[in-house]
């Protein structure tokens, strides 16, 4: 229901859309319509207008009549016996100080011109003036000999090849400096500006392939260069003239227009982001069948193919080529698609004028504009593409600016962000390390300063008070000596305990027996931290309390060795009394005091804690022959206190 | 009973410490063992007393009132070479003996020790055996391997020029820091057990920045300074 519901709306929204887009579009494609056929109306090049000569009589196939030029003769293959016009000028002599001249500004395929029966020009030597699809004028100076005074003849022969009609527009005789500036003009238009046009054609040609070349996941450049490829060569190569038989260029030369804008339609799609659909190539076959024809037969079937295959191709694909724009406009509606849209439109213009030119429905001039449009409109497009890419490259400039200053922030924050998290890590050091020291003095030191005080206040014997004083310094100086960096060597934290340790057991008159039984004595620690350190020293410092206060010993062993049974090597610290020794604490209640049995029982109590934060496990047997105490110490000590937390 | 030295006099003994019951508590002990001991407070007393007659042995504080003991302990030197110097150590804490080491003592001693051991000390030092502890031990090795290392930033504490020591030395050292015995250390290094503490001597003279021409020659031994 509420699927509906929402696409309900959407289509009338795309539909507006399409209506509120498309319609502009083609009212300014309208205009643009109306704008060209003005525009070719205007841009007609006038002809002198004084020296046109339009009365002639034609003779073909054996039959004279009178005609009045433009004149469209039949189509023919054969260049034998062909139109031949006649006309008469009037010369005189007084007239001017120049030379006259004749000048034909439109003719198709080719002329020759005789004055007074003596031939002063043949277009078929102007390779340009041969093709059809070109307007190139002719001009041909009069030898002031040839000429008469009074009324002089000329006779035009007009070569045909089909499959088009022949063509002869007005022929213009009279003085060269009159006739000059119209010819120029025409030569401008029609024969320098295709020239200009395949020049930029070529370099954006190599342009573009280069930008294929380099960036090949991109084929539009591809499909345009070759398409400026083609044009180019159809340009610049000479087109074979009849009576030329193997016209197999020419046939090349005539599949290059339907496959040129077979491969326009090709950039279009692939510009606006199309996929080139597999059927699309169909619309490369016309070309491809002039192209195969042409190398076979000889002319002139390749011509009529192209007449009938090939210009309906090149008209399909600017249809197409307009459809997509338009398409590309309704959904972009960005600058590229509107431009291309009218470029496509104005040459769609052109193809038809010279369709309607063609098919004599339009009797004009006969000017061919397709070509000179098509040139125009590629150059747009090069032009257009040039300008996309060199945005692109400052988009990327600027982006790299870009990113060059977000990496450098980036960094920046990285680094204060690390300095911040080094500097947290070292704070979260210092205070782990100042809460164990203090728990240390804490633990140690505060408590037997409080037993002095006790002690004091009770006016206790003096030795008390000074045992329990020696007691303090003695863990003053070990909590002091543990934050000494030993390296992870215990053997270093041991040889300061036992000094130690016998400076104590000294007044007592008990011998401190120190055995290493492994010459390295301990394996190293790296992880060993001072906390491991206080609390391995304290279990040995509590043995030998224990063996002092309470079994009343006279030697106390300590050995140290490094034990390895094949799982890696361990320490394992001995401390061994030759006392009384006391039986899990319940022989102490016997022989000893309460208070000494419940006091024994807690420093066993703590040794045991003690072990267990470091991973080490103590072992305590006792008996009447003695105490001995093992400690077993991890492989690796724990990073974390466990028991505290 | 009375301590004599080689020539038969008593041996005298300067006692600077300024805290009183410390100072009656090593005096006591002192002279219970046959020493002569005078006693100073401040370091002002102390040069005074040592204008007197140059004592045998001189046992001082490192924090006086009116100055530091280093100043007495390297004045004392200079002045005396055959007195013996201790210096007074709250805790045995390195830094204040090495750098009463580095000016010219040759022992330390705890306040807290006990009474006999008071005396054995200042006995053994007399007769030539310097007292090291194995914390001492401990941090001079450390320096000599840090200077070994090449290490970026000296270790912390007082300087310490290791780079006179033997490697025989260094090792005697490490046996120190370990908890050996001298005789342990002695059996270990092939030693005889009595010339032990002669290199324990040997290692505090060579400590010892003893004069200020001394300094340079040792300053451009270890390339410190270009001539």
């Amino acid at each position: 229901m509420s699927d509906i519901a929402a696409k309900a709306p959407v289509k009338p929204a795309r539909r507006r859309l399409l209506v509120s887009r498309l319609v502009p579009y083609l009212l300014l494609q309208a205009l643009i319509l109306v704008a060209t056929i003005l525009g070719l109306r205007l841009l007609q090049p006038s002809d002198p207008d004084d020296f046109a000569l339009s009365e002639f009589s034609l003779r073909e196939d054996g039959v004279a009549r009178p005609v009045t030029l433009p004149h469209f003769t039949s189509s023919r293959y054969s260049l034998a016996d062909p139109p031949l016009y006649t006309g008469a000028f009037t010369f005189r002599r007084g007239d001017v100080a120049s030379g006259w001249s004749v000048f034909l500004p439109r003719f198709s395929n080719a002329v020759e011109v005789a004055i007074n029966g003596v031939v002063i020009l043949d277009s078929r030597r102007d390779a340009n003036a041969n093709r059809p699809d070109r307007n190139t004028p002719q001009i041909g100076s009069i030898p002031s000999s040839l000429l008469r005074e009074g009324a002089n003849a000329i006779t035009v022969r007009l070569l045909v090849w089909g499959p088009l009609k022949g063509f002869l527009d007005t022929v213009y005789v009279g003085p060269d400096a009159a006739l000059r500036p119209a010819y120029e003009t025409r030569t401008l238009m029609f024969v320098t500006l295709p020239v200009v046009f395949s020049a930029w054609q070529s370099i954006l040609a190599v342009i573009l392939a280069i930008m294929w070349l380099m960036r090949r996941r991109e084929p539009v450049y591809g499909v345009l260069a070759v398409a400026m490829v083609l044009g180019v060569v159809q340009a610049f190569a000479p087109p074979p003239v009849p009576p030329v038989t193997t016209s197999r260029l020419a046939a090349v030369l005539l599949a290059s227009a339907p496959i040129e804008s077979a491969l326009v339609v090709v950039f279009g799609v692939l510009f606006f982001g199309w996929r080139w659909p597999r059927y699309g190539m169909l619309l490369f076959a016309p070309g491809l069948v002039v192209f195969s024809v042409g190398l076979i037969a000889g002319p002139p079937l390749p011509r009529i193919l192209f007449l009938v295959l090939g210009i309906p191709t090149v008209g399909l694909c600017l249809i197409l080529m307009a459809c997509v724009t338009a398409a590309a406009v309704v959904r972009r509606q960005d600058a590229a698609s509107f431009t291309l849209g009218c470029a496509v439109t104005i040459v769609l213009i052109c193809w038809a004028h010279d369709m309607l030119s063609v098919f004599e429905i339009v009797t004009d001039e006969r000017i061919f504009l397709s070509r000179l449009s098509y040139s125009a409109m590629l150059v747009a497009i090069g032009a257009g593409l040039t300008w996309r890419f060199a945005r692109a490259l400052n988009q990327v400039d600027s982006f790299a600016g870009q990113l060059v200053t977000r990496v450098s922030e980036a960094e920046e924050r990285l680094k204060a962000s690390f300095a911040r998290e080094e500097e947290r890590a070292r704070a979260a050091a210092l205070a782990n390390e100042r809460t164990r020291l203090m728990r240390d003095l804490h633990d140690g030191l505060g408590g037997q300063l409080i037993s002095i005080v006790a002690l004091s206040e009770r006016g206790h014997e003096g030795a008390t008070i000074t045992d329990a004083a020696r007691a303090a310094l003695k863990d003053l100086r070990l909590v002091i000596d543990s934050m000494d960096d030993i390296g992870g060597d215990l053997m270093l934290a041991l040889g300061s305990w036992r000094e130690r340790a016998t400076a104590q057991l000294r007044p007592h008159d008990i011998a401190l027996d120190w055995h290493v039984a492994t010459p390295q004595g301990l394996p190293l620690h790296p992880e060993l931290r001072p906390w491991h350190v206080i609390q391995i020293v304290r279990i040995l410092d509590e043995a030998v309390t224990n063996a002092v206060k309470h079994a009343e010993a006279r030697h106390i062993a300590v050995t140290i060795e490094t034990v390895d049974e094949g799982q890696g090597p361990y320490g394992v610290i001995r401390v061994a009394d030759d006392g009384k020794g006391f039986a899990n604490g319940s022989a102490l209640v016997g022989s000893g005091g309460a208070a000494d049995a419940s006091q024994s029982a807690r420093g066993l109590r703590n040794m045991r804690s003690r072990a267990a934060r470091c991973g080490a496990t103590l072992n305590l047997s006792s008996d009447s022959s003695g105490t001995r105490v093992r400690l077993q110490l991890p492989q690796i000590f724990p990073d974390s206190d466990a028991a505290v937390g | 009973m009375t301590e004599q030295g080689e020539t038969g006099e008593a041996i005298t003994i300067l006692l600077v410490e300024d805290d009183a019951p410390t100072c009656w508590r090593l005096q006591d002990a002192l002279v219970k063992a046959g020493y002569e001991v005078r006693s100073a407070g401040t370091l002002a007393e102390a040069r005074s007393g040592l204008g007197e007659r140059a004592p045998r042995v001189l046992l001082t504080d490192l924090r006086l009132p009116d100055g530091h003991g280093v100043e007495l302990i390297r004045e004392t030197r200079r002045r005396f070479p055959d007195t013996e110097i201790m210096v007074i150590s709250a805790l045995g804490d390195e830094e204040s003996v090495i750098s009463a080491i580095t000016v010219g003592a040759t022992g330390y001693l705890l306040k807290d020790a006990f009474p006999t051991d008071i005396a054995t000390t200042v006995r053994d030092l007399v007769a030539g055996h310097s007292p090291i502890s194995a914390s001492i031990a401990r941090f001079i090795v450390r320096r000599t391997q840090g200077t070994a290392q090449n290490a970026a930033e000296p270790p912390p504490g007082p300087a310490l020029n290791t780079a006179r020591l033997t490697p025989r030395e260094i090792d005697i050292l490490w046996g120190i820091a370990k908890g050996f015995s001298y005789a342990e250390i002695a059996s270990h290094l092939g030693l005889s057990r009595q010339t032990v503490p002669g290199h324990i001597k040997n290692i505090y003279r060579k400590l010892e920045v003893h004069t200020r021409s001394e300094a340079v020659f040792e300053a451009v031994q270890q390339g410190l300074i270009k001539l």
